[in-house]
């Protein structure tokens, strides 16, 4: 048997644990994008869902969500990073001509489009979560006495800067996931010659309707369907 | 048909080297890729220049000794097809071409096109065998395989080793060439006992080579001559893990 510490720090396993944190993550923009398409039915639904969140079994269920995606996040940064650099010392010097066959923008820019995530990641977070960022944005309380999420969102998408700041950072999730969802399947060696297709054409579609999902909110805060 | 040639020159492991140019003149297109390198060379030793210097030895496309990037694919244009089985109708006249070597850290540059490919024998050395008694050789059909099982292994078993994946993929990774030999062996009788500890064995002196990690381009898959499926870096995956618990 080897030690542990050679077979955690193995190429393979590093792109197990990033394809298994990856779906986690992927899982969790499902989760995080049901829960905003809240925002069509109504400021009731939608400020009722953010609290029903954050107090539900009084409040442990948003903890432990918090620190599983936290982990998930960490390892799948780190395990990107490691080996993105590891690559790069594996090629060394690149030939005068070079021609791709397969491989896409996308899939070649993974650890570019990751690092990009995780910027946004902070910031969004800033915004809507600790409201550290657009501060003006975060202190609305409705009729209620809730936190007023629905007007903290429609507030922040009828400023222009944070609408292209968020479609950009859609985009680029986008880009992510084009090539992320088939990859981990393969990872994780879930593939055999009838749903190889099946697998590599679904992938980049269920990554492009999440990123339509996210961006139908501040386009229809834009185009006033949303007010 | 005339040609130029840009052709990488190193006279060492430690020299800089670089793209040089060379003109071939009336290059009959019934030549393959390495006849054509042949006149060239007679040209150059003619006018006591270095001969440019490249491997290859069966000349028939099984050995896996030929190795070149050819206008950036590795062995040529051509779908699974080895440099020394690239003719030059595939080319016409007047064409630039560049010759360079396979690309990796884990291959470092002997001299010109010629590059070590040891790393894949140290990589075979930590697994990719299976352990017999020796002796007489035993009954033919002593051991029962199915039909599909032996066709896998076969698929898998037609890598030639030549570093070709290595030399396509954008991180020099060695996972085609390490899943063939993983999947041309776990598929057979024989290869079930070792599985797990040839898997982990070869995966681990893979890394420990220095070869990048997979990140699913598939790369090698389109330009491996023999048409080795990526497929079976998905089995590797899977009988990695499998050695893990
Ligand atoms: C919303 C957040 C994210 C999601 C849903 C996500 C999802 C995924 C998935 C499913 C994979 C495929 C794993 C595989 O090929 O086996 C992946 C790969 C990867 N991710 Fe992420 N990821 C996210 C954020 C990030 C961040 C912040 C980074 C920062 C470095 C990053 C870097 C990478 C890299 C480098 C790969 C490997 C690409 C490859 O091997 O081809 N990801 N991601
Ligand atoms: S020389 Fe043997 S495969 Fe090309």
């Amino acid at each position: 048997m080897q030690p542990l510490l050679a077979i955690w720090n193995s190429t393979i396993f590093q792109k197990w644990v990033m394809a298994v944190t990856g779906i986690v993550l992927v899982g969790f923009l499902a989760g995080h994008l049901s829960g905003n398409l809240l925002i069509f039915l109504g400021p009731d639904h939608m400020n009722a869902y953010g609290v029903e969140l954050r107090e539900l079994l009084h409040g442990s269920v948003i903890w432990v969500t918090r620190i599983g995606l936290l982990l998930a996040f960490v390892l799948h940064v780190r395990a990107g990073i490691v080996l993105a650099a590891r690559n790069r010392k594996s090629t060394g010097v690149s030939n005068s001509k070079v021609t791709n066959k397969t491989s896409t923008i996308a899939s070649r820019t993974m650890v570019y489009s990751g690092l990009l995530i995780l910027f946004y990641v902070i910031y969004h977070l800033a915004h809507f979560t600790w409201g550290l960022a657009h501060t003006e944005y975060y202190s609305y309380v409705d009729s209620l006495g809730r936190h007023d999420v629905y007007r903290m969102v429609v507030e922040s998408f009828r400023n222009p800067v944070i609408v292209a700041t968020y479609s950009l950072a859609m985009i680029v999730t986008g880009l992510h996931l084009n090539h992320a969802i088939s990859s981990a399947f393969q990872t994780l060696g879930i593939n055999n010659r009838r749903i190889n297709g099946l697998i590599r054409s679904a992938g980049p579609i269920v990554g492009i309707a999440l990123v339509l999902g996210f961006l139908s909110v501040p386009l229809s805060v834009v185009f006033g369907l949303v007010k | 048909m005339n040609l130029r040639l840009h052709i990488w020159r190193q006279t060492g492991p430690s020299d800089h080297g670089m793209l040089r140019a060379y003109n071939v003149n009336n290059v009959s297109e019934h030549m393959s890729f390495l006849e054509m390198l042949d006149v060239l060379n007679e040209e150059l030793i003619e006018k006591g220049e270095e001969p440019v210097a490249f491997d290859h030895d069966c000349r028939e496309g099984i050995c896996g000794t030929c190795g070149m990037v050819i206008n950036g694919r590795p062995h040529g244009p051509l779908s699974r097809t080895t440099a020394c089985q690239l003719h030059m109708r595939s080319f016409k006249d007047g064409d630039e071409i560049y010759i360079e070597p396979w690309r990796a850290t884990a291959f470092p540059i002997v001299r010109d096109l010629v590059v070590d490919r040891s790393a894949f024998d140290r990589v075979i050395q930590r697994g990719g065998f299976v352990s017999v008694n020796t002796g007489n050789a035993q009954d033919g059909n002593a051991i029962p395989i199915s039909k599909i099982d032996a066709d896998v292994s076969m698929d898998a078993a037609a890598c030639i080793g030549c570093g070709a994946c290595v030399a396509a993929c954008p991180n020099s990774s060695a996972s085609l060439f390490v899943a063939a030999k993983i999947g041309h062996l776990v598929a057979l009788p024989q290869g079930k006992a070792e599985a797990a500890t040839r898997a982990m064995s070869m995966v681990l002196s893979m890394d420990a080579e220095g070869f990048g990690s997979c990140t699913n381009h598939y790369e090698c898959e389109a330009a491996c001559p023999k048409g080795i499926s990526a497929d079976f870096i998905a089995q590797m995956n899977r009988e990695f893990m499998k050695s893990v618990f």
